[in-house]
């Protein structure tokens, strides 16, 4: 038992002597599940506010509570970013109001766009195209979108589609004006309006001029098995 | 430039074979005559003495344990379908020259693998039941002698070596040649025993004696006898059908049976070394009508799971107006994929299941609102098309760097925003419309375009704005055709 205790001993020594030099297997577990589980947006700002970038599996949000604060500029970053890392990208647009005229033509060739006339038309789609391993990323442009639209989406459909991401690694973000669904994990919100000068700027230089914080936490709850209680109306 | 030849001797007997299992004793005979005779019989039935051209009552006083069997027009396709199939395997151009006989251009292999790839073939016919025999030659001609003259000195396979080939002819006697009984024992009479000695004779002498028969015998053993192949077809080779004794209105057994047909066409195409690139599907109704489809594939395959579903799929959309009473599934085969992705492309990594994605998309939204949006070639604003999804592209390093995109991204309003828009030293100052509404606190413009001007009808005209609304946001506003439109926002 004596030697044993020595080297106990020596060990705690070395590890104060050490201080933060010394990482624990667990601690690097997470850094690793941590850089792993992330999808680099390529924009600083964003990858901080969401704790390494996008998480794969996962809904974020990307919330603006007007116009111009620059929520097309982070579709166009992600798409750039995806064709980059060499992954296609599915945009499914409610309101068919993609113009291609505003991206660069190289960043189009990865993206398969889908026109959608409702909100559930989307997450119908949504829910085939998860299942599908060629895409990697996942955008829905629900701005122009009613909050009744919004909310004519069950939970169960976003968690059944949440499943299928987690499958295939792949990530989705949802643009809108309001909160879209609590099953997103991360919620982002554009909170500085973009001036008429940014327009002739390079677009590098106005994204850095673009302002992004955390929204208020999505309140998430796991999925019910059952359906929800309907009450009886009384004759 | 060389051949090969695939012989099946004794073909009809070993198609017939190949479905009931060897016998001991067996011989084919003819029985639509008024006299039954024997076609041919097995190595056993001959050494009792049953040979071609006796009468099966003949047959059957010599041998009694004799079992006699009809020709099979059936067996004899199924046969030959395997017999190409497996030759197809060894070289891509070849030639059905007549039933159980085929023969193969050698120009696209080695010569070092020729011998090996014969023994190979040989020994994957044998397992399927079929015993071959292979000769090689300089020309066809030459090369179905070998393959006869592999059956006569008991080996599986011959070479007709062009350097020593009249010495190797010489070992070889007049009847392999396939001439007229009359002509092999004139030339018997002469002395001349051998195929070298008939090929060291001069030309003119035999065509003044023996005549074109002949001369085209001389000019088949010297090799001077040259024709291209006839290639086979192979869109009827890979082909599974079945006829339904009673009527089908129900999918489940056409899935049974496609199940089965997907699996043996992946098996028998994969045995070619090439891929599935498209099926051809034919259903047969009770009333007398077919449905007839062909299925491309995004990319070819060898998945029968694939297969499976692409075409159970589409089963699930015919509309059946009548019962199934045939189904008959067809593999059109393709080339080996004779490219490869480039060191740093990327793609696609499942393009079978993206069509399959993207076919169940297109009938969620419709078919004209899912594509990869290319910008039209034109000054008018906003004029892209729809193009399918490439499915492989370059990496982004290699790609020439465009001009620098300017300012955020612009997303119009699906309908028309008509607006009011107060104008004050000839500048926006106030927008009223149903989507938005504020006053202009500064504005950029005007940015006049037009075109179309030397179509007649076509012609455009506007003028845009680019305007910043209070506590808004930016928006463009477009004035054409005496009218003002929001026509959308900046983001």
């Amino acid at each position: 038992m004596e030697p044993k205790q020595d080297k106990l001993a020596a060990l705690q020594a070395l590890r104060g002597a050490l201080g933060s030099q010394v990482v624990s297997g667990t601690e690097l577990l997470q850094e690793q599940e941590l850089r792993d589980n992330h999808f680099s947006t390529d924009w600083q700002p964003l990858d901080e506010v969401l704790g390494g970038g996008l998480p794969t599996g996962q809904l974020t949000e990307v919330l603006s509570s007007g116009r111009s604060r620059g929520s097309g500029l982070v579709m166009a970053q992600l798409i750039a970013r995806a064709r980059k890392e060499g992954s296609y990208v599915m945009l499914l647009d409610v309101g068919k109001g993609f113009t291609p005229w505003s991206f660069p033509a190289r960043d189009l060739e990865v993206l398969l766009w889908v026109g959608c006339d409702s909100v559930e038309l989307a997450v119908k789609a949504l829910d085939v195209a998860t299942r599908d391993e060629n895409f990697s990323l996942f955008l829905m442009d629900l701005r122009d979108c009613d909050a009744a639209d919004l909310r004519s989406v069950r939970p169960k459909q976003w968690y059944r589609i949440v499943g299928q991401m987690r499958m295939r690694d792949a990530a989705s973000v949802l643009f809108s004006s309001a909160p879209v669904t609590s099953v997103s994990k991360r919620r982002v919100e554009m909170v500085n309006p973009l001036s008429l000068e940014t327009l002739h700027q390079e677009r590098s230089r106005v994204l850095k001029s673009c302002c992004i914080q955390e929204a208020a936490a999505p309140v998430s709850r796991e999925p019910s098995n059952r359906e929800p209680m309907v009450a009886l109306k009384a004759g | 430039m060389s051949f090969a030849v695939i012989w099946c001797s004794d073909f009809p007997l070993q198609a017939v074979l190949r479905r009931s299992g060897r016998g001991d004793c067996v011989a084919l005979v003819d029985d639509t005559k008024r006299q039954s005779v024997v076609l041919c019989s097995n190595a056993n039935a001959l050494d009792s003495g049953v040979e071609p051209g006796l009468s099966t009552v003949q047959a059957l006083a010599r041998c009694p344990h004799l079992q006699v069997r009809r020709p099979s027009a059936a067996a004899e396709t199924a046969a030959g379908r395997v017999l190409l199939e497996t030759a197809l395997s060894w070289v891509p151009l070849l030639e059905e020259t007549e039933a159980g006989l085929l023969t193969l251009d050698l120009s696209s292999q080695a010569e070092d693998d020729w011998l090996d790839s014969a023994r190979e073939i040989l020994d994957r016919l044998e397992e399927v039941g079929l015993d071959c025999f292979v000769g090689l030659g300089e020309t066809p001609a030459l090369a179905r002698i070998a393959s006869q003259a592999a059956r006569q000195s008991g080996g599986r396979y011959w070479q007709l070596v062009p350097k020593q080939r009249l010495k190797l002819l010489d070992a070889l006697p007049l009847t392999l040649a396939e001439v007229g009984a009359e002509l092999i024992s004139r030339l018997q009479l002469w002395g001349v025993k051998s195929l070298g000695q008939f090929a060291r004779l001069r030309r003119e002498e035999v065509a003044s004696r023996l005549g074109d028969e002949g001369v085209a015998l001389w000019l088949r053993l010297t090799g001077r006898l040259r024709r291209p192949l006839r290639p086979a077809k192979l869109e009827e080779l890979f082909e599974a059908s079945y006829e339904f004794d009673y009527e089908v209105v129900e999918r489940e057994p056409l899935l049974f049976l496609l199940r089965r047909f997907a699996d043996q066409l992946v098996e028998r195409v994969s045995r070619t070394g090439r891929a599935i690139t498209a099926t051809h599907l034919l259903l047969t109704f009770g009333n007398g009508s077919f449905y007839a489809k062909r299925l491309a594939l995004p990319e070819p395959t060898l998945d029968e799971e694939v297969l499976f579903r692409i075409v159970s799929g589409h089963i699930d959309t015919v509309e059946m107006k009548s019962a199934v009473v045939a189904f008959r599934l067809r593999a059109e085969p393709s080339d080996p994929i004779a490219s490869q992705r480039t060191l740093f492309g990327t793609g696609l990594r499942d393009r079978h299941h993206y069509e399959e994605t993207l076919k169940r998309i297109r009938r969620l939204v419709g078919a004209d609102q899912v594509g990869s949006p290319r910008p039209l070639d034109h000054h008018r604003p906003d004029q892209f098309s729809l193009e399918p999804l490439q499915p492989e592209f370059e990496e982004h390093g290699l790609l020439m760097s465009g001009p620098p995109v300017t300012g955020p991204t612009f997303r119009r309003y699906c309908s028309e925003v008509r607006a009011d828009v107060q104008m004050r030293d000839e500048e926006p100052v106030q927008v009223d419309s149903p989507k938005v509404k504020g006053i202009v606190t500064e504005a950029h413009g005007p940015w006049k375009c037009q075109g179309d001007w030397w179509h007649r009808g076509r012609r455009w005209d506007r003028v845009e704005w680019d305007v910043a609304l209070m506590n808004q946001g930016l928006y463009r506003l477009v004035y054409s055709g005496g009218s003002w439109v929001v026509e959308g926002y900046y983001d």
